[in-house]
This record gives C-alpha cells, sequence and structure tokens, in this order.
C-alpha cells in the first residue's frame, strides 16, 4: 500500500534530489552545451560557512522561524480549541479563516506592501488617525521592523493551517476522556493539560514541522517586501541560495546552500519531534 | 495476510496513475505543422500592455514566412531572468528570441545563455545604434545582444510649484536640495525628491548617477574596485541627507519606481527621479499632475560642468544559441531595431528608440519632452561588463541601502561594499 | 461539564473566534475594496476606507485583457487532480504506515520529510531536463506529476498522524467481521478520518493553487498557464497593478471558500460524533 506513493515520490523526486546534491559538489560552469561539472569535493560548502552574508542569512531565518513557529502554535492552538464544540457557523467561519492560508504568497507580499507603504500605506494612516503615532512609521525602513513586519504578515497567512492540523487532531480526542477527567475532579485547566496536551503530541509536533518547513523556504514575503533590505538584514537562506543560483549563477554554492538548508530543517524537524514525543513511524504503543 | 491483495492494490493504483499521466498527455499541446517558419518571442510586458503584439503584427504583415509566437515573461526582471536561464541552460530551443535586460550580456555571454551576433548581422547594421549602446551589448569583442529600446534616468519636477516660488528648474544637486526646502517652508507639497532607495538593482542605477556626478567610479581603468574614494563619500553623504534633511521621505529607503511614481503622481512631491514611462505615466488622465510636470536632464553637483548623468537602462533582443531558427531570428531582430518598427516603438508607444535615425528624427524629438531632451543628456552605464554583475550590483545596492537607512555610517558601507566588490569580481562566492 | 461551564466556553469560543475573523478579514477587505477603486483612487493619499466610486472595471480588464479565465481554468484543473491523485495515493501509504508491519517506516518518513523540504531552486534545472526528454513541456502532466510528488510527503504525514491517532480496537473488530484490509480502509477508517484527509487535501490543493515556479518554467505557452504565473505577467516592468492583481486574487480565492463550504461537514466529523463507542 505504501509502495505506489514511494514509487511515484522516488520516480520524480529523486533522480533532480541526486543530480542537485552532486552539483553542490562541483564546480559548475555553464556554457552552451550545458553545465560543465568539475569536482570539487566540499568547497563549495567552505565558501557557504565563510561568507558572512550566510551567516546573517541564517540567523535571521532561524529567528524568524523560532518566534513565528511558537507564535502560530499559541495563536492556532487557541483558535482550535475555540472552535472544537458546536458553535453556529462553525463551517462558515473556518473558510472564512482559510482565506490568508490560500492567497498566492506574492500577492499577499504585495498586499501587505500596499498595506505598509510609508506614504499611501493604510496601516500609518490609520495609527495617524487614531493619534497612535505623529508621523508615519517607516515599517519597513529598520531592520528590526522590518523583520516584525515580515512575522507579522507570516502568521496572518498560516496560522489559519495550523488552527487546521490542530483541530483535525482535536477531533481524535475522544470525549469520554474528558468526562472520566471531570469524574475525577479536575477543572478546565487541569483537564487540558491533563487530557488534551498529551493527546494532541502528535498533531502539535505535525503542526511544528510544517511551520518549520514553510519558515526554512521563507522567500517571497522579502523578496517582495523589503527584497532582504535594509541592507542585508532581511534575507533570508532561501533568498540566497534563489539569488545565487538565479541571479548570480553560483550553482555549486548555490545548491550547497540548498543542501544545508535541509540538513537544518531536518535537525530542526527531529527535536521538534522529540519535544512534543510524538512517534515517528515505529507501531504506536 | 492479505499480501497478495496488497499487491494487486498496488498495480491498481499504480496503473490508475499512469491513467493520470495518459489522460494528461491528451491536453498537451499539439505541435502545428505548415510551410511558415514559427519563432518563439520571450519578452516581460513593456510599460504598455500592447507594444509586442503590436509590432508582431507589423512584423508579419512584411514577412508572412515567419510566425512569431509571444511568450510572455513575468514583471519581475529577476524572475524573468530565472526562467530563462533555466530553460536555455537546460537546452531548450525554446524561445528563439528574447527580450533582456541590458546588464546581462557578460553575465548571459559567459554561461553561454546567448548567441554571439556578430557572425549573423554585417558590421554596418551595428552602426545603425545610437552611440554607446552596442558597446554596452559587447563582451569580449563580440556583440551579444541588438539594442531594442534604451531608457534613462531623468529629473521630472513640478512646473506649477516652482513658478508659485518662484525657483529656477534646479541644475544642481544643491539647487533641488535647496528648492526642495524651500517648497517645503512654503507647505506648498508633502514632499521634496522621490527616488528609488530600495535595496535592489534601481538603486544601483541611481547611485551610478550620484557616483558619476561627483567624480567617482565603481571600477578604475585596472578594474580594481575604488568605491571608497573621497568622490563617493560624497555622494552618499549627499544622499543620506536628502532623508535626514526631510527632502526626501524616510521611506524612501523603501521604494522602488512604483512607489516614488504613485507618490509624485498624488501630487505629493516636487520631483522624481525616474525612467522614460514616467512622463505618459504621470500624464495619464486622472493623476493630480497632469499638465503640470517638467522633465530635465538629470542635475549633476554644484561647480560640475552640467547636466549631471542619467543612467542607461532598457532592453536588447538576444538569440538563444540552441535556436534552430537562426536566420528566421536574425530577420525578426533587423526589422525590431529598423527605422520602421523603432518609429512605431517611438510614436506610438513613447519608448526611446535605439536607431540613431530615429532617436535623432526632429519628428519624433517633438512627441514628448522625454525624446526631446534623451540627446543632451550625458549617460552612464552600470559597471556590466563582468560575468559577475549580479554580484558587483548587489554589493552596490546592499551597502549603499544599508547606509541610507542609517544602519552603517557612510565611510563603513563603502569599505565594506569595496572589499565585496573585490571578492564579487572573483568567481564562486555567495 | 456543567450547562454553565459550557455555555461560558462557548462564549469564549465565540469571542475568540470573532476575534480571530476580524483580525483576519481586516487586511483581505482591503484587499477586496482595493479591487473595486479605479487606479486613481488606489493610490490616493490618504486612502479611502471603501471605494468612492466603485468601479468593477479591474475585473473587467482582468478577464478581458489578461485572459485570467484560461489561468483558472488551467489552475482548477492541475489543483484538482494534483489533490486527488494525492489523497488516494496517501490515505493508502499513510494507512499502511500507521498499521501494518513494515519495517524502516523512521526511515521512511524522514526520508518523506526530506524530500518534501528539498528546495524548489535547486531541483528545478534537471525536472526541467526531464520534462523536455519526455516532451512535456506545455502540458498539464508537466505540473500534476511533480505537485503530487513534492506535496504526497507531506500530505502523508498529515495523515499517518491522524490515522495513528484513531483506535485500534476499530480496525480489530472489522477484521473479526471479516473485512479486508481495503474493507477496513474504505469503510471504517477513511470515513472516521474526514478532518485528516480534509486537511491533507486542503493542504494539497492550496500547494498546488498558489505553487509559482515550476509553472513559470514548464509551461511557457500562455494557453497552459495556470493563475499566479498570470498575475506575474500583469503590469509592466516599473509598475504594480494593484488593482487588476487584487481582483485576481479575490477571484482566486472563491474556488477554495466553496470547496470548504462544501466540505464543511468533513472537517468537524470524525470521532466526536460518537462513532467510537461500542
Amino acid at each position: 500500500m505504501v509502495s505506489p506513493a514511494l514509487l511515484f515520490v522516488a520516480l520524480v523526486t529523486l533522480f533532480p534530489i541526486g543530480y542537485s546534491i552532486w552539483m553542490s559538489l562541483n564546480h559548475i560552469q555553464s556554457s552552451t552545451n550545458g553545465f560543465q561539472f568539475s569536482f570539487a569535493g566540499l568547497s563549495n560548502y567552505k565558501i557557504v560557512f565563510n561568507s558572512p552574508l550566510f551567516h546573517q542569512a541564517l540567523i535571521f531565518t532561524i529567528v524568524y522561524a523560532v518566534v513565528t513557529v511558537l507564535v502560530e502554535l499559541v495563536l492556532g492552538l487557541l483558535v482550535a480549541l475555540a472552535i472544537n464544540q458546536p458553535i453556529k457557523g462553525r463551517g462558515f467561519a473556518i473558510a472564512i479563516m482559510l482565506i490568508p492560508w490560500t492567497l498566492i504568497t506574492v500577492i499577499s507580499a504585495q498586499m501587505w506592501g500596499y498595506i505598509y507603504n510609508g506614504v499611501y500605506g493604510v496601516l500609518d494612516y490609520l495609527m495617524q488617525s487614531l493619534h497612535l503615532i505623529n508621523s508615519p512609521i517607516v515599517w519597513l525602513g529598520t531592520p528590526n521592523l522590518a523583520t516584525i513586519s515580515i512575522m507579522i504578515a507570516d502568521v496572518w497567512k498560516t496560522t489559519p493551517f495550523v488552527t487546521m492540523i490542530l483541530l483535525a487532531g482535536l477531533q481524535l480526542i475522544p470525549s469520554d476522556l474528558y468526562e472520566a477527567a471531570k469524574i475525577d475532579g479536575a477543572g478546565a485547566f487541569r483537564s487540558f493539560f491533563s487530557v488534551t496536551l498529551p493527546l494532541l503530541r502528535p498533531s502539535l509536533a505535525l503542526a511544528a514541522l510544517f511551520r518549520i518547513l514553510q519558515a526554512f523556504g521563507l522567500f517571497d514575503l522579502p523578496f517582495v517586501l523589503t527584497g532582504g533590505g535594509p541592507g542585508t538584514s532581511t534575507m533570508s537562506i532561501a533568498m540566497l541560495a534563489y539569488k545565487a543560483i538565479f541571479n548570480d549563477f553560483e550553482y555549486g554554492p548555490g545548491t550547497a546552500v540548498a543542501v544545508i538548508t535541509v540538513l537544518i530543517i531536518l535537525i530542526m524537524s527531529l527535536i521538534s519531534i522529540k519535544a512534543f514525543r510524538a512517534q515517528v513511524g515505529e507501531v504506536e504503543e | 495476510m492479505k499480501k497478495s491483495l496488497l499487491v494487486s492494490m498496488s498495480v491498481l493504483s499504480a496503473s490508475a496513475m499512469t491513467m493520470t499521466i495518459m489522460t494528461g498527455s491528451a491536453f498537451a499541446s499539439a505541435k502545428h505543422s505548415s510551410a511558415v517558419t514559427t519563432i518563439d518571442w520571450a519578452a516581460s510586458p513593456i510599460s504598455n500592455v500592447g507594444i509586442r503584439k503590436a509590432l508582431i503584427q507589423l512584423f508579419e504583415k512584411t514577412h508572412p514566412n515567419i510566425h512569431v509566437r509571444l511568450t510572455s515573461q513575468p514583471t519581475n526582471t529577476d524572475t524573468n531572468r530565472a526562467s530563462l536561464a533555466t530553460e536555455i541552460s537546460g537546452g531548450s530551443a525554446t524561445p528563439d528570441v528574447f527580450m533582456g535586460d541590458v546588464v546581462w550580456p557578460g553575465q548571459f555571454a559567459s554561461a553561454g545563455l546567448a548567441l554571439p551576433l556578430n557572425h549573423y548581422f554585417p558590421k554596418s547594421y551595428f552602426n545603425s545604434f545610437a552611440p554607446g549602446l552596442v558597446q554596452g551589448a559587447t563582451y569580449k569583442g563580440k556583440v551579444y545582444g541588438a539594442p531594442f529600446f534604451m531608457d534613462a534616468g531623468f529629473l521630472y519636477y513640478r512646473k506649477d510649484l516652482l513658478a508659485k516660488a518662484h525657483l529656477p528648474v534646479p541644475k544642481t544637486w544643491e539647487q533641488l536640495a535647496n528648492d526642495s526646502k524651500v517648497l517645503l517652508k512654503k507647505h506648498l507639497v508633502r514632499y521634496g525628491f522621490v527616488w528609488e532607495g530600495a535595496s535592489y538593482e534601481g538603486l544601483t542605477c541611481n547611485w551610478m548617477e550620484y557616483l558619476t556626478d561627483a567624480g567617482g567610479q565603481v571600477f578604475n581603468a585596472a578594474g580594481k574596485p575604488v568605491m571608497n574614494s573621497p568622490a563617493a563619500v560624497k555622494a552618499l553623504t549627499f544622499m543620506r541627507s536628502l532623508i535626514a534633511s526631510g527632502v526626501s521621505p524616510k521611506s524612501v529607503t523603501t521604494f522602488q519606481e512604483p512607489q516614488a511614481m504613485n507618490v509624485f503622481n498624488a501630487g505629493d512631491a516636487a520631483f522624481l527621479r525616474n525612467w522614460d514611462y514616467a512622463w505618459s505615466n504621470s500624464q495619464t488622465k486622472g493623476t493630480s499632475v497632469v499638465g503640470k510636470v517638467g522633465v530635465v536632464p538629470m542635475p549633476t553637483f554644484a561647480g560640475k560642468k552640467g547636466p549631471g548623468y542619467g543612467n542607461i537602462g532598457g532592453w536588447n533582443l538576444y538569440i538563444n544559441p540552441h535556436s534552430k531558427n537562426i536566420q528566421a531570428d536574425v530577420t525578426f531582430i533587423k526589422w525590431m531595431t529598423s527605422v520602421q518598427a523603432q518609429t512605431v516603438l517611438a510614436s506610438k508607444y513613447s519608448e526611446i528608440p535605439t536607431n540613431n535615425q530615429v532617436q535623432h528624427d526632429p519628428k519624433i524629438k517633438k512627441l514628448n519632452p522625454v525624446l526631446a531632451i534623451v540627446g543632451s543628456e550625458h549617460l552612464v552605464p552600470r559597471p556590466a561588463q563582468s560575468p559577475n554583475y549580479p554580484k558587483v550590483s548587489s554589493a552596490i545596492y546592499q551597502n549603499v541601502n544599508a547606509a541610507l537607512s542609517g544602519q552603517v555610517s557612510v565611510q563603513t558601507a563603502l569599505n565594506n561594499a569595496n572589499s565585496q566588490l573585490a571578492s564579487a569580481s572573483s568567481s564562486s562566492s555567495l | 461539564m456543567s450547562k454553565a461551564q459550557l455555555l461560558t466556553r462557548k462564549w469564549i469560543g465565540y469571542i475568540v473566534l470573532i476575534l480571530m475573523l476580524l483580525i483576519i478579514i481586516a487586511p483581505f477587505y482591503w484587499m477586496v475594496i482595493t479591487s473595486l477603486k479605479s487606479n486613481n483612487e488606489i493610490s490616493a493619499i490618504p486612502p479611502s476606507m471603501f471605494p468612492i466610486h466603485p468601479t468593477f472595471s479591474q475585473y473587467t480588464q482582468t478577464f478581458g485583457q489578461f485572459g485570467f479565465g484560461i489561468y483558472f481554468r488551467n489552475s482548477l484543473i492541475v489543483s484538482i487532480i494534483s489533490t486527488i491523485v494525492v489523497v488516494i495515493l496517501a490515505s493508502l501509504a499513510s494507512y499502511a504506515i500507521a498499521r501494518l508491519p513494515i519495517r524502516g517506516k523512521t526511515f521512511i518518513m524522514v526520508t518523506l520529510l526530506v524530500i518534501s523540504t528539498f528546495p524548489q531552486v535547486s531541483v528545478i534545472s534537471p525536472l526541467f531536463v526531464i520534462m523536455e526528454h519526455l516532451g512535456w513541456l506545455n502540458s498539464y502532466q508537466a505540473l500534476i506529476i511533480p505537485y503530487v510528488a513534492f506535496n504526497l510527503p507531506f500530505a502523508i504525514w498529515i495523515m499517518r498522524t491522524y490515522f495513528a491517532g484513531i483506535p485500534r480496537e476499530l480496525d480489530e473488530a472489522a477484521r473479526v467481521d471479516g473485512a479486508g484490509v481495503l474493507t477496513t480502509v474504505f469503510r471504517i477508517i477513511l470515513p472516521l478520518s474526514t478532518p485528516g484527509l480534509f486537511t491533507g487535501a486542503i493542504f494539497t490543493f492550496v500547494a498546488c493553487w498558489t505553487e509559482f515556479f515550476f509553472a513559470l518554467v514548464f509551461n511557457t505557452d500562455n494557453s497552459f498557464r495556470t493563475i499566479p504565473v498570470g498575475i506575474a505577467l500583469f503590469g509592466g516592468q516599473f509598475t504594480i497593478p494593484y488593482g487588476t492583481i487584487f481582483a485576481a486574487s479575490t477571484v482566486a480565492v472563491l474556488p477554495i471558500v466553496i470547496l470548504v463550504l462544501i466540505f464543511q461537514k468533513w472537517v468537524v466529523a470524525g470521532l466526536t460524533s460518537g462513532a467510537v463507542k461500542g
């Protein structure tokens, strides 16, 4: 039963992935006859690890991932709990809630760019009308503000999907467990910590995993909103890989960045799975 | 166990998958065959959406045996380049001809993504262009792109505001700053001067203008980076003072062309640095500045001989080295750069023609004030004669932007830029 | 829980939900009303909070001049087929991984994870060459096949997590009744796991619906282009046509909202309905 799926995935992805790992180990010159490879060992990786731009992008991406993942998990859980009960108009609310998630990221980035704009942006306008600020704030003009602005746009877009994962998980918790907890005299808080949270662990792990994958692929938002600026302060590693491969034609170092990214994601994912003590694949119980 | 069932199920879903694939291929585009040669032209939308199709129609009328299929490319130049590079380096025979930025020849030539044209065009052909353009498309002695339409930075200003305050049109940067301050003090306008200061290619264009006006260079004649010269310090210090003194809004460090243009069109800026398109864009029905806009060559620094430098932009036509229809490609490019096509480009769509004869045609010059002053502006190209130009440019705009947004001092930014420029010109770096 | 407690919980639920919806709707509201403004009103300072002269011109331009209808159709075909294939393959695979004694499950799951995380930028060149050799450039399968392959792994992760949470006793009860694996999956497990299926399906659908780069490079023929690519061709080098791109994205959101409304029972069906008991 696994085989059709695995076969499909393997057929399509193994060659391109193997090829790009091979690229990362070579010095590559693009020519009219295609790519010319000359084996370079780990020298591309050395270039990447010695690049101050990579260090900066890595730190930015990790900080960004940790903050947005935590915020989105908390918010997502809150909303999932709120709607995991028979509330009128719930289906409709969920449909509305998923809108940000379904927007094309480049477009939602354009939308935020329009909202954040330092001259005719609606955010500055509203804040000025409410006398919260005296002069327009340049949301994308300083490193910290730009980072926060990008994070807000991301939380807005991705929390709905985290909610969906957690809501699906909440559905699995049988209601008799809550009743049992109640008979034991547990209050709402106790039953949350003793019933809900432990049983929700696999879903929390999944949501965290999903968010880590997305956060490390962060590209469209800074690409549209800041171009990595001010300076290079919002340059993510995915942007760095894109820039290296498609702007600079540095295929070797660019694919090395990609491979390193995958390894980092893998490590962070395994940590988060461990942290939520969710099982990866072995037979449960 | 139900092992056999599992096996048959996997076979089933595998064949289901193949079915999906098969039905999928039924949708694949049918290749039509006919006597005429079909060439594929990849071009991003030019400011006026209809230009590409209109030119193709005219071409096909005079060349009935060549059919041109337009592949619209993304408006974002980086995305455009990414898709072209993937296709051509993958050995694809299409697009046959592609429209590419004037800063691409070095990079595309060294990566084998563009065909050298010298072999296919007579020498006299390259003399038909306005001076400097062919040189900009040349890499290691060979021409890789045929200049299709050109662009340059210009200074747009509000005639009505200057008249109200009895101010002359600025010829120097210092004058522009002072004019702005006067207008701001009289509350005639919200901002003095808007331009493109975000961390992207356009900032490199803006920077080249100030730097050249101040007498500086990015690389010296020996190819060594010299962007920490006193001239560069003067240029960057001045740019920063525009923001610090309130002449330019703080958010100018996040502006690309559309944002700067919108502020100007809304009537909220007295001066704008922008490309050729800004003229017709500002005169579109409904903006707040119709009939109030003037355009002049860029200013220079006080004490220098004016006018100042405008950076060269624009687009070339390149041939895919894997194209199977090179003769048709050449015919198409020749026509697109001919007097007929260039006249249409200039007269109907107010693009700046690359054909020298059309560019200097008094009838064309009369059509709009930008075309009238093109010939009188000093032009400066970006340092694009390098296979690593994208890295050169990001070393410039990232550091200049960092200084403009106040993250680092002018001197630090220029020192950083200079050392990055040194490593950018070597291959294999990030 | 007592009635009073339940009621408080419900009220808290409503309040959280309404707050959340407001936050979600505000930026989207801005996008929609911008799509109803004329170009001059869009860049007006200060911005108008609702369209002063509402106009559908952005929409007519989107569908007329930019031919958005073709992109919309292509996106629907590609996303729906990909999603169906993914859901079928993933539900079987993830049931097997969650339930059947297969060796190396951890290895399989981690490998799948690596595949689904591999940055697009580094696999697009080799994939392009493959597509070219197969003669699949400018076709629907050029997108459907990579979309299925790159979205299957995470869909399997989603569904496996869900299947693993369904009590094993159900399978065993079915087996005692003489049901085979397939019957168990389709009759017992899948109807109980609609929230998991839905989450996997909506994840895949949205991923296909919004994918840009494969679509841009593999299908250059206008008649095979999808919505995200189509929108990237709007405007010109120096203009962001907010009006038309927002109009296009407002239309692009509709199918998903409709799908969610159709399948809303699925989102919150499952075990809470009491099917487990007994």
